[in-house]
């Protein structure tokens, strides 16, 4: 026999040891610190942080319940709280039987839910809300209760004059009473009662009920004119409608419910919205869709990251990437921008790319790349995904702007979201709950999310996608095709072993969806050839280097051209490399045209040869040319011959010069157009110069604006510095020339005095190096901490700090003049 | 390896052709893919939203679409492809344009946003009256034309109801006495008159003036013929004559030297496109007769002005008749919005393989220039290049060469240049036809030709199109209009109609080497190499020690 607990402590007092772990496993905010004792679980239990936070992680049916209970009287039997869900029984038009009935199923598990987070306690004859849950969620003037509910008539006419009171009592047909609580009590009592209450009603001219109908599910609130038209103020003397404000009147609780027929809310929602399918697929063909897709995202990472090998793009000073980079990649992928991000956001996640840490930063692969490229696609494809599932980086983000108004860049700050991997596992949830080869409707998903937690979007309204939690779930659902994590909108078999086994079983399943590398390709006398498949890595290296990508997807169009064949002849190879690797890799014969193609290319390949020469000898007579070669002096010189009559050399002509004479010859300089120079001690001469400017002693003449303004600072300083001021009450006495000291208070005063009067203040201001001084304002506006001023010393408009002001003195009236 | 189709990630299908399915999947695919290219191994089509259109005005939708892609893909078929395919088919038939029987032409919308999305296009405005309610506007009827044009070009084609008048009743019968419509030809005309107006695409040499008899036997009404110049006038004229019922009175000409109008009249682009004082004094020949049925014939080259013209035609039957739908000028949208959409297409090989085109053996001579030639290339100014390249003298050698080789056969050499032309003529004492020569001239060296009382005949490009030169087994091509592929293929088509022996057709294709030619002659092969017809390289030099 135990005795109802009297409190929440002892109500958890009460509770044994698992119930207590389930309390903490729902709030975890609790046990941070841990609690010395229950009295001390039950306080934090009830600070409005722990509670608005645990209501946010509430269903809304929880919520309703939660919601429904704040408008009931405190404590409230069960069978109350059930009739203000389900409403008193009467038809108003909305009523649905199975509604109720699924109310009555779902009530006590909602409780049960309330009960184990603390948010409710007690039996079910007397159920109570933590009396922070019943201040958030209860109605109050200032903000609207979720049920659209006003205050009740107790909370409205406190503050009534008791005449006023017995107006309406007399207006409403009940017997005066002398008592103002017994009066509010009355009318409760015959808002209350159905029967009175319909007589009242039935009374209304008709006029006056279509402003109820405004009311009655919420705002409660409405505007009235001081000489408020017949019907609102037939309601007015009614009570049905009590005065907020002078301008403002609301509709009473009890009223309220009358007119809903005892419900609290309009839509109650006991059971979850499912989710719906669109289309329900073969399960294999979704596995090989979403296998294909995997096979792609894994390609595609690659393809990034190794056109970013040399060095990606460059980080913004702010961190990130450019727009004009992000499009940059997203041409070079062929996907849209916002796609683009994605890859990258995704291989960044992945751990994949970095900033190289450089002086000028740019994005490049990290060693973790190498070591990914290694392994096989599937396990590839798992190390994404599994980034992909616990990141909190979201890349839809990218492209909007924060709440500063400056741009979102991919792999920029402030991408971080904490709900995206929680969003993710309960959206990917949702989707492994269907049957296989479903696809739902993404409308659905979201609407059941906003289910579960109807608090934490910001709009719980339909059709609403633009919180962020909504927004998450959608770009869940796209991110989860491109990365094949679902195949044409179904979650994927390879997906469902993610997410309930791990990597390996992942990885295991989707192997043998993806298709093998290749080691042949098919060659066309068109000039193209066609990898049907993905290639293995060397045979596409080498392709890739001979033949021009076309087209990419599940197979590969190359194109030869003259380009990407002299391409390849000038990465090392030789026509006949080439004829041997084609008919190496081609399962048919070479196409004569690309035989031809190859071969015309070599002919003409290297045919001119490029190189650089310091300076060259040219001699008719080749004896002598063979006679320098031949010559041990002339190694220094690295001279080389090109042609029968010229050598080339590695040294300057001057140096050539004098090697050459050295070694007895007489050689002659030769200009470009082949002149000999004559060499003779020519007059020198500077470019143009201009004569040096004469250095006078001492600075320079000032102009007249400087000594204007110069003349204009002395003076303003002087005026600072001897005016007559007006001596400030209890001030200490000030002398001339020192910085004024006032307390802030005082400070303030008079500024905003002078502010007000337009006159002119000597203060003294310490500089933010600490240098003091003293300076004459015209205060204009006093806000925030700071003062802004006309500075007659300096003669212009400008904001001081209140704190630097070390003191202030009004100036004698004559001062300024 | 399962399926015979990889569908790319931009919107290409690539098609084994040596796979067991192949056959089947070509045909799952046509109606809505174009045939890019049909080299020996991979066929390429290609999805565009022209193409799906198509396919929807053809009563194809997309599930159809996207379960052919489906059935017959080796790889998984990406999905924003697919999402993509579904989206661009539903933008058909959004607006349909019909007859109303207050307000005449309406366009109506089953979809208002898209309506007022057109509608405030400044391209459209002009071209409706007034809106009758919100879902359907009045068009002008003369517009009828123009607005598809239009709506095309915005992305939300329109589908036109409005049906054709039947024209004049003029019996026409097929006189087929001793032979028949080939197979293919009969699909072409059945799929012509089901879609009402349209496009049949058939290589050269494969009997498109058939095709067009047979649309005129279906019509059975008066029909107006546009070719483009008067020899090919002439021999429709002939060629009708023969195969129909029709007899050489009711069958006008209405050129530059003639102006008849009868109940079939063939008229030359030239002569409509003559334009006097600013005006086009024979366009009322449109309105002459109440026409029944146009046919324009090598569509592809139907010129801008005719384009205009056409635009108000569109309440009659259109057919377009064309060898290859490749324009230079891009204007192919246009053929679609204003004859009508392809109907039928059927790959050269195919035909080959069928056996009503001759197999042809195609080569590419690449001869050298002598020294003096490669420095006087060099410094030769940049318009003046091709010229240079594509008349060297080193080419008439190799075509002496060629001509002697296949001494006795029927063989055309095909060129650009007059003087080049003049003189080959007399290095092989061979007639020239050039702009020129006489209509009266051209046809009795085409019936000695014909005849085989003559071996060789140098031509200019005013034979480019529709001279029937039935044995000439033998091209030789000197030099052409720069980089024009359907050029080429034309002039391939000079020989492939099918020999008496089944013998295999030549045409040498003579390229001056690392020149722009050489560059011209890569652009022009193009077309024919996607079709499957693969060129040999040949070295002049290895040419000439042969012979």
């Amino acid at each position: 026999m135990t005795t109802p607990p009297r409190t929440l402590a002892e109500a958890l007092r009460a509770r044994d040891d698992e119930s207590l772990a389930g309390l903490l496993r729902a709030r975890p905010d609790l046990l941070n610190p841990v609690p010395g004792d229950i009295t001390q679980l039950a306080t934090r239990a009830g600070t409005r942080a722990s509670v608005v936070r645990a209501l946010e992680h509430l269903d809304k049916f929880a919520l309703q319940t939660a919601e429904a209970l704040a408008v009931a009287a405190d404590p409230a039997p069960y069978e109350t709280l059930l009739g203000l869900l389900t409403g008193d029984g009467r038809d108003d038009g909305e009523h649905r039987d199975d509604a109720d009935a699924a109310i009555a199923d779902a009530l006590p598990g909602a409780l049960a839910t309330l009960r184990e987070q603390a948010l409710v306690w007690g039996e079910n004859e007397r159920l109570r809300l933590v009396r922070t849950a019943r201040e958030i969620l209860a109605p109050s003037p200032q903000h609207a209760s979720p049920t659209g509910l006003g205050p009740t008539v107790a909370e409205a006419t406190s503050g009534m004059s008791p005449g006023r009171l017995q107006e309406i009592l007399a207006a409403a047909g009940l017997p005066a009473t002398h008592d103002p609580v017994s009066a509010v009590a009355a009318l409760s009592a015959l808002f209350t009662d159905r029967a009175g209450m319909g007589e009242l009603l039935d009374s209304a001219p008709a006029e006056a009920l279509s402003v109820l109908d405004r009311l009655v599910w919420g705002p409660p609130y409405g505007e009235v004119t001081p000489n408020p038209t017949p019907p609102v103020k037939w309601l007015r003397d009614h009570g049905l409608l009590l005065p907020v404000s002078t301008r403002t009147v609301v509709l009473p609780r009890e009223a309220a419910l009358h007119l809903r027929a005892g419900r609290a809310h309009r839509v109650p929602a006991p059971r979850p919205p499912a989710v719906e399918a669109v289309a329900d697929r073969d399960p294999q063909a979704v596995d090989s869709a979403a296998a294909g897709q995997a096979f792609l995202a894994v390609n595609t990472v690659e393809e990034l990251l190794k056109s970013w090998n040399g060095g990606g793009p460059a980080i913004l000073r702010a961190g990130g990437l450019s727009v004009r980079e992000l499009k940059k990649t997203a041409t070079a992928l062929e996907v849209p921008e916002q796609v683009a991000a994605f890859w990258v956001e995704l291989a960044y996640a992945a751990g994949l790319l970095a900033s190289d840490g450089e002086a000028d930063e740019r994005y490049a692969p990290t060693p973790a790349y190498d070591d990914w490229a290694e392994l096989p696609a599937q396990e590839r494809w798992t190390a994404l995904a599994t980034a992909w599932l616990a990141a909190t980086r979201t890349s839809g983000l990218v492209g909007g702007q924060d709440a500063k108004g400056r741009a979102l860049s991919a792999l920029g700050p402030e991408l971080d979201r904490s709900a995206a991997p929680e969003v993710r596992h309960r959206v990917l949830a949702l989707l492994a709950a269907l049957e296989p080869g479903t696809a739902p409707d993404p409308e659905t998903v979201l609407a059941r999310l906003r289910w579960e937690r109807p608090l934490r979007g910001a709009s719980a309204s339909a059709g609403d996608t633009t919180d962020l939690r909504s927004r998450i779930a959608l770009w869940t659902l796209n991110e989860s095709e491109l990365l094949g994590i679902t195949g044409r909108g179904a979650l994927a078999t390879h997906t469902r072993a993610l997410l309930d086994a791990g990597p390996a079983e992942a990885a295991a399943l989707l192997a043998p969806l993806i298709p093998e590398p290749l080691d042949h390709v098919l060659l066309q006398a068109d000039l193209t050839a066609v990898a049907p498949g993905p290639l293995e890595r060397p045979l596409a290296d080498m392709l890739s280097a001979l033949a021009d990508i076309e087209s990419k997807g599940g197979a590969t169009v190359y194109r030869f051209t003259p380009g990407s064949v002299r391409r390849a002849l000038d990465a090392g190879q030789s026509a006949a490399d080439l004829h041997a690797f084609l008919a190496a890799h081609s399962r048919t014969p070479v196409p004569q045209p690309l035989s031809y193609l190859i071969d015309d290319v070599a002919r003409r390949h290297g045919h001119l040869r490029i190189g650089a020469a310091s300076s060259y000898v040219r001699c008719d007579d080749e004896a002598v040319l063979n006679e320098i070669l031949a010559d041990k002096r002339s190694a220094t010189l690295r001279l080389r011959r090109l042609a029968p009559t010229a050598l080339a050399a590695q040294v300057d002509p001057a140096s050539l010069l004098e090697g050459l004479r050295e070694m007895g010859y007489a050689p002659a300089a030769e200009s470009a157009e082949g002149d000999v120079l004559i060499t003779r001690a020519g007059a020198r001469r500077t470019p143009p110069r201009t004569a040096p400017v004469p250095v006078p002693e001492g600075p320079p003449v000032p102009d007249d604006t400087l000594l204007g303004a110069a003349v204009r600072a002395i003076r303003a300083g002087d005026t600072a510095a001897t005016v007559v001021r007006k001596d400030a009450p209890e001030s200490p006495a000030t002398t001339p020339g020192a910085l004024p000291r006032t307390t802030s208070a005082e400070t303030l005063a008079t500024v905003q005095a002078a502010a007000m009067t337009g006159s002119a203040l000597w203060i003294g201001y310490v500089n933010a190096d600490g240098a003091a001084s003293q300076r004459v304002i015209a205060p204009v506006r006093v806000e925030g901490g700071f003062v802004t001023a006309y500075d007659h010393t300096a003669d212009e408009v400008r904001t001081y700090p209140l704190h630097r002001i070390t003191g202030v003195a009004e100036l004698a009236d004559d001062a300024t003049a | 390896m399962t399926g015979p189709l990889i569908v790319q990630s931009d919107k290409t299908l690539l098609l084994e052709v040596d796979h067991d399915q192949a056959d089947a999947c070509r045909r799952a695919i046509a109606p809505f893919a174009e045939l890019e290219r049909a080299p020996e191994h991979i066929h390429t089509y290609r999805l565009t939203p022209l193409g799906l259109w198509n396919a929807r005005a053809a009563g194809h939708d997309a599930e159809q679409v996207v379960d052919a892609l489906v059935q017959y893909s080796r790889y998984p078929v990406p999905h924003a492809l697919l999402v993509d395919i579904a989206e661009t088919m539903a933008r058909y038939g959004r607006l349909t344009l019909s007859k109303h029987p207050v307000h005449g032409l309406v366009l109506t919308s089953t979809d208002r946003p898209v309506l007022e999305e057109i509608l405030r296009s400044k391209k459209v405005q002009p071209l409706v009256g007034a809106r009758i309610d919100p879902d359907t506007v009045a068009v002008h009827p003369s517009e009828r034309g123009q607005i598809k044009q239009t709506l095309l070009k915005l992305g939300w084609p329109a589908e036109d109801l409005a049906g054709y008048v039947d024209g004049e009743a003029h019996p026409i019968d097929l006189a087929e006495d001793g032979w028949a419509l080939r197979p293919y030809q009969k699909q072409a005309v059945e799929g012509f008159w089901h879609g009402g107006s349209g496009v049949v695409v058939l290589p050269c040499g494969a009997g498109k003036t058939l095709v067009g008899a047979g649309a005129m036997a279906q019509a059975r009404a008066t029909t107006l013929i546009l070719v483009t110049n008067t020899v090919s006038a002439r021999q429709w004229k002939h060629e009708l004559v023969k195969r129909t019922s029709l007899t050489e009175d009711e069958i006008g000409e209405y050129s530059g030297t003639r102006k008849e109008i009868r109940p079939v009249t063939i008229a030359t682009y030239q002569v409509l496109t003559t334009r006097r004082k600013g005006v086009y004094p024979h366009l009322e020949l449109f309105d002459s007769r109440d026409w029944g049925l146009v046919i324009y014939d090598e569509v592809h080259l139907l010129p801008a002005p005719v384009f205009k013209f056409t635009a108000d035609l569109q309440a009659r039957r259109r057919l377009g008749l064309t060898a290859t739908l490749v324009r230079e000028d891009g204007r192919e949208s246009d053929v679609f919005s204003l004859i009508g959409p392809k109907r039928f297409d059927a790959p050269w090989k195919e035909i080959e393989a069928q056996g009503y085109i001759a197999p042809a053996d195609c080569v590419e001579v690449r001869v050298n220039l002598t020294d003096s030639e490669r420095l006087a290339y060099a410094t030769a100014e940049a318009e003046e290049k091709y010229r240079f390249c594509a008349t060297t003298a080193t080419k008439r050698k190799v075509t002496e060469a060629l001509v002697r080789k296949h001494r006795g056969e029927q063989t055309l050499v095909i060129g650009q240049y007059i003087d080049q032309l003049d003189e080959l003529g007399e290095h092989l004492n061979a007639p020239v036809i050039k702009g020129e020569t006489s209509n009266a001239q051209r046809e009795k060296l085409f019936d000695a030709f014909r005849e085989g009382e003559l071996n060789v005949l140098v031509v200019s490009k005013v034979a480019n199109f529709s001279i029937d030169l039935p044995e000439a087994t033998v091209a030789i091509q000197v030099s052409g209009t720069f980089g024009s592929r359907q050029e080429e293929a034309q002039r391939l088509g000079r020989v492939l109609r099918p020999k008496a022996d089944g013998h295999e057709a030549r045409f040498y294709s003579v390229v001056a080497r690392d020149t722009i030619d050489q560059d011209f002659a890569a652009h022009r092969q193009r077309f024919l190499a996607e079709q499957g017809y693969a060129y040999r390289i040949v070295d002049a030099d290895e040419l000439l020690t042969d012979s």
